[in-house]
């Protein structure tokens, strides 16, 4: 498809500012600690503007939408006619600002070199202002963060900054935006770390706390000094309590696997219809919403007052038990068919409504040794949080953060556990992670950069002439020679398909079987009964452990270093060998490894 | 090898530093328009907003005012989230939790606000009214006091005397005499020409223990007005407050004139004469006739403390029966002083009695008796 170029600005010629402004500017460029200083404070700020601009804009266009006492059409209509632009948007002119935001931002880090156009942040702004403002149930906050990572990115080019540069100013943009999105400073910080960079002690924590602290006062000079909720200060009525907030750890851990399941196998489904109905996919999400959104209009927008309703105890059990059901499908349907926006707000809703549905009927059981259910709908939402986001922590200070009220920290970190523990265990792979997966970007791993130091990057070498499938095992012998690879790479004109190991091609050759082509080697060196099986691989910036572990994982002494956007993409190899190497441990005697097949 | 995101070296510049510059100098230009930009919207949001919460309020209380409480409710919360700068708008919601009867959320509702706005008016006399339902006596008068005293952003005065009325009903609703007093002391010449409200603090003197008090502003309304029947009634009960009941009968026969068709002021004529016929106190009674009446005094109220003692402890009434006649034998044998000091500290204590197990009183026969027995306790 042709996209349409937005018209280039006229470059005009720079005028030459005083040389002692140069020197000064020559002297900050070269003293990266005060180039970050400036760098994140300017960042905070800008990104904290947009972002007020991009919560006032999306206010206004909602008050536009859906008036006060307006007709219950409306209802239906303009989620639809709000999915029909906001499709039609993404599908003609920002396709990279589709979904949350999340992946694309991690990617940005990850693989694109910190790069994030100015064409996908303006699109993400638009096309999530619609969305929002139209009363899809999808929350400002992960785009924010994209807008926000986006304008950093901008920033960095325009200033010519390095790609490591750049790379280290996504989360710093990042952490401005959720900052003043989500009126958050701490968790906005704690989120960048955890789950954007995947490292609490990165080294631009510094950078990041000043850009979200930054972001944090212009949305409060802007638009005063509010929590996101105004929360009565709960307390632990009884100890038995504790008991009842693990009840709600289970039953919030069980209710976010449910939402994230439906809605990656939902998003699956509409990933597997034909590309040229992406504009209208949507849609699907906008009619969905609006016939729920007839009925019940709760359901409607990321829902903060209804949230705030239950918070201040007016929870009737049907009610929210209802809301919270529905408000799990009316969000998996409307991001899973690609509308804008993201699902921290959603989250703190399901949450919410889970929480004051244990709550009620606990306080309904058990009156004198329960707090009201306003008291677990606050505690449900860091549930909900930390078993849909999977970020522990983040969603134990977000609780306090978002409320201000410090007084259940207890029951917050039991419930928000045991979710977190649940959701891990029956859903091993985290939403975002598997978002990005199913876009085919291979992403870390929030736990790949424990290890220190070592990393895939410096073992790495040329990888040898890949095998085709169809090639005969003597072909393949005769180009092995003498090369010391136990594994060799097999391709195809797509791209890498898996490693075959030497010793069964030399069983192979040695048993007469020199006729048999490299893919029935591989397929017989498959589990029984199973059609294909995954590439092992490795990316560049994994630690060496990682790649240790895999091999032992494996059986091949070689693997594949692939690219994270495509991993059929073969960028070089690591061995066995090598992997000592780095470690310091000469391999004096190599391991000549049985055939995997008997032939 | 180091961590791929840090950044060791200082990388060298793609740009030359006047091109870094000039973009420096345009973004904290865009910093600059934008910050205006949402300046401008940010206060065309916030009027928005406030414009709608104050009509959510105006409909919440108007629903209020219908009865139809989780509605308004509803509207109420949205005023309050909406405006947090107001706190007549949480104070409001505050109140319509606790007519859903839910004092403790009305309570969490109001304690933040009182931590932001310690001395509005409007949400110290929502705390206050919460807490009188929760029945915590002491702190309610305390915030019905900064209530009172405190800051009103609109109709100040008329809010705090309604706050220092709504107090005064609440003392007189909990027995609180000498507060109520209190009270209504720095009141009493508040409102010279204001008949209404003059009558209503005189009623409440009464209540409050001081019929005397009560009795001068009732007479100086019947100065100015002598055709009030309602002043006619209060100074009446002023008398009877204060054990006068023949000329409680003159004044509610007064006020029988003025309204001949009113029964309740008939039945307070019969009030006051079986008060009169059984008060052993009343001047210009000769002895006898005080000591017969404080024998029928005991009588009377061994009678009534029997009415609800002989179902609630059958044993203890009729123990009391006989204790009471062997102490009616042995006065025959004293002076009639004595004995009618006697008879009467033993109606008294008698009364008191069955005034802790007693909870009803058969009409207008108990009532002249607690008359008396509160007209001899003075």
């Amino acid at each position: 498809m042709r996209r349409p170029k937005f018209p280039r600005l006229p470059r005009f010629k720079t005028p030459r500012p005083p040389r002692r402004l140069i020197r000064l500017v020559e002297d900050l460029r070269r003293k990266e600690d005060r180039l970050a200083l400036v760098l994140s404070l300017i960042i905070g700020a800008l990104v904290g503007l947009v972002v007020v601009a991009f919560i006032l804009l999306t206010g206004r266009l909602a008050a536009l939408m859906y008036p006060a006492g307006g007709e219950g059409w409306r209802r239906v209509l303009i989620p639809i006619f709000g999915s029909l632009v906001t499709g039609y948007l993404l599908y003609r002119y920002f396709p990279l600002a589709r979904g949350s935001g999340i992946p694309q931002t991690r990617a940005a880090v990850f693989i694109h070199d910190g790069r994030i156009s100015l064409r996908s942040v303006m699109g993400k702004f638009v096309a999530t202002s619609v969305s929002l403002a139209s009363g899809i149930p999808l929350g400002r906050e992960e785009p924010a963060m994209y807008i926000g990572s986006g304008l950093a990115s901008v920033m960095a080019r325009r200033l010519g900054l390095s790609t490591a540069q750049m790379r280290w100013l996504i989360p710093v943009g990042g952490a401005a935006a959720l900052s003043a999105a989500f009126n958050t400073p701490i968790t906005a910080v704690l989120f960048t770390l955890e789950e954007i960079m995947g490292d609490l002690h990165a080294r631009v924590l510094g950078s990041v706390v000043l850009a979200s602290a930054t972001a944090w006062m212009v949305l409060h000079l802007l638009l005063g000094d509010n929590p996101l909720f105004q929360v009565p200060g709960y307390h632990l009525v009884s100890l038995a309590e504790l008991g009842i907030y693990a009840v709600l750890g289970v039953v919030g851990g069980l209710a976010s696997v449910a939402f994230v399941k439906l809605l990656l196998e939902l998003r699956a489904r509409f990933a597997r219809l034909p590309g040229s109905s992406l504009w209208i996919q949507p849609a699907v999400g906008g009619v969905t919403v609006g016939i729920i959104g007839f009925f019940v209009p709760q359901v409607l927008g990321v829902g903060y007052d209804q949230i705030e309703r239950v918070l201040n105890g007016d929870a009737l059990l049907k009610v929210v038990a209802l809301l919270a059901v529905l408000k799990i499908i009316a969000t998996a349907v409307a991001y899973a068919s690609g509308n804008a926006g993201g699902f921290f707000g959603p989250s703190l809703f399901i949450g919410a409504m889970v929480g004051a549905s244990v709550g009620s009927l606990a306080h309904m059981l058990l009156p004198a040794s329960t707090a009201g259910p306003g008291a677990y709908a606050l505690v449900g939402m860091g549930v909900a949080f930390a078993g849909i986001i999977r970020t522990p922590l983040t969603s134990v200070i977000m609780v306090f953060e978002l409320t201000r009220d410090y007084t259940i920290i207890i029951p917050v970190m039991i419930a928000n556990l045991i979710a977190f523990f649940i959701s891990k265990k029956l859903q091993p792979e985290p939403i975002y992670e598997a978002l990005a997966n199913q876009d085919g970007l291979h992403l870390p791993t929030g736990t790949f950069r424990s290890s220190a130091g070592l990393w895939v990057s410096i073992a790495i070498r040329e990888a040898p002439l890949p095998f085709t499938p169809d090639m005969k095992v003597d072909e393949a012998a005769e180009q092995i020679g003498n090369s010391d690879f136990e594994s060799w790479p097999v391709s195809d004109e797509e791209g890498l398909l898996g490693m075959v190991r030497v010793v069964d091609i030399q069983a192979a050759t040695e048993g007469n079987q020199r006729a048999v082509t490299i893919a029935t080697i591989m397929r017989r060196a498959r589990p029984e009964g199973e059609e294909s099986a995954p590439i092992p691989h490795v990316h560049e910036d994994q630690p060496l452990g990682q790649a240790l572990a895999r091999m032992g994982d494996t059986g091949h002494n070689v693997l594949p270093v692939v690219s994270r956007s495509n991993v059929r993409h073969l960028v070089g190899v690591v061995t066995l060998t090598d992997v000592l190497k780095a470690y310091g441990v000469e391999r004096f005697t190599p391991i000549r490894p049985r055939p995997a097949i008997d032939i | 090898m180091t961590d791929p995101m840090v950044v060791q070296t200082p990388p060298s510049p793609t740009v030359s530093a006047p091109r870094f510059i000039m973009t420096l100098a345009t973004i904290l230009v865009a910093i600059l328009v934008l910050l205006a930009v949402d300046a401008g919207l940010a206060r065309v949001d916030k009027k928005e907003t406030r414009s709608v919460a104050a009509i959510e309020y105006q409909v919440g209380t108007r629903l209020m005012v219908h009865g139809r409480v989780r509605d308004a409710i509803d509207h109420l919360r949205t005023a309050a989230s909406l405006d947090r700068d107001k706190p007549a708008y949480t104070a409001a919601l505050a109140e319509a939790v606790l007519a859903d009867g839910r004092p403790l959320d009305a309570e969490q509702l109001l304690i933040p606000l009182l931590e932001r706005v310690q001395r509005d008016g409007a949400a110290n006399l929502a705390m206050a009214r919460v807490l009188a339902k929760e029945g915590r006596i002491e702190e309610a008068k305390s915030y019905y006091h900064t209530a009172i005293f405190g800051l009103w952003t609109e109709d100040a005065e008329r809010n705090r005397t309604a706050s220092r009325f709504e107090l005064i009903d609440f003392l007189a609703a909990t027995g609180a005499k000498h507060e109520l007093l209190s009270e209504l002391l720095p009141i009493q010449d508040a409102y010279p020409d204001d008949t209404l409200m003059r009558k209503r603090i005189a009623q409440l003197f009464v209540m409050a223990g001081s019929p005397t008090r009560a009795g001068e502003i009732f007479r100086d309304v019947l100065r100015h007005n002598s055709n009030d029947t309602s002043a006619y009634i209060g100074l009446a009960n002023a008398a009877m407050a204060q054990g006068n009941y023949p000329e409680a009968r003159g004044y509610y026969q007064s006020a029988q004139k003025l309204a001949p068709d009113d029964t309740a002021i008939k039945s307070k004529i019969r009030l006051a004469d079986s008060a009169t016929a059984i008060d052993p106190t009343q001047r210009g009674l000769p002895l006898p006739e005080q000591l017969q009446r404080s024998r029928n005094l005991v009588q009377m109220t061994i009678a009534s403390a029997r009415k609800c003692l002989n179902a609630e402890a059958p044993q203890v009434a009729a123990a009391l029966d006989s204790v009471s006649r062997s102490l009616m034998v042995q006065s025959s044998a004293i002076p009639r002083n004595q004995a009618i000091e006697e008879n009467l500290s033993l109606a008294g204590a008698m009364w008191r009695m069955r005034g802790g197990r007693c909870a009803t009183r058969a009409p207008n026969v108990d009532e002249a008796l607690a008359l008396v027995q509160d007209k001899i306790a003075q």
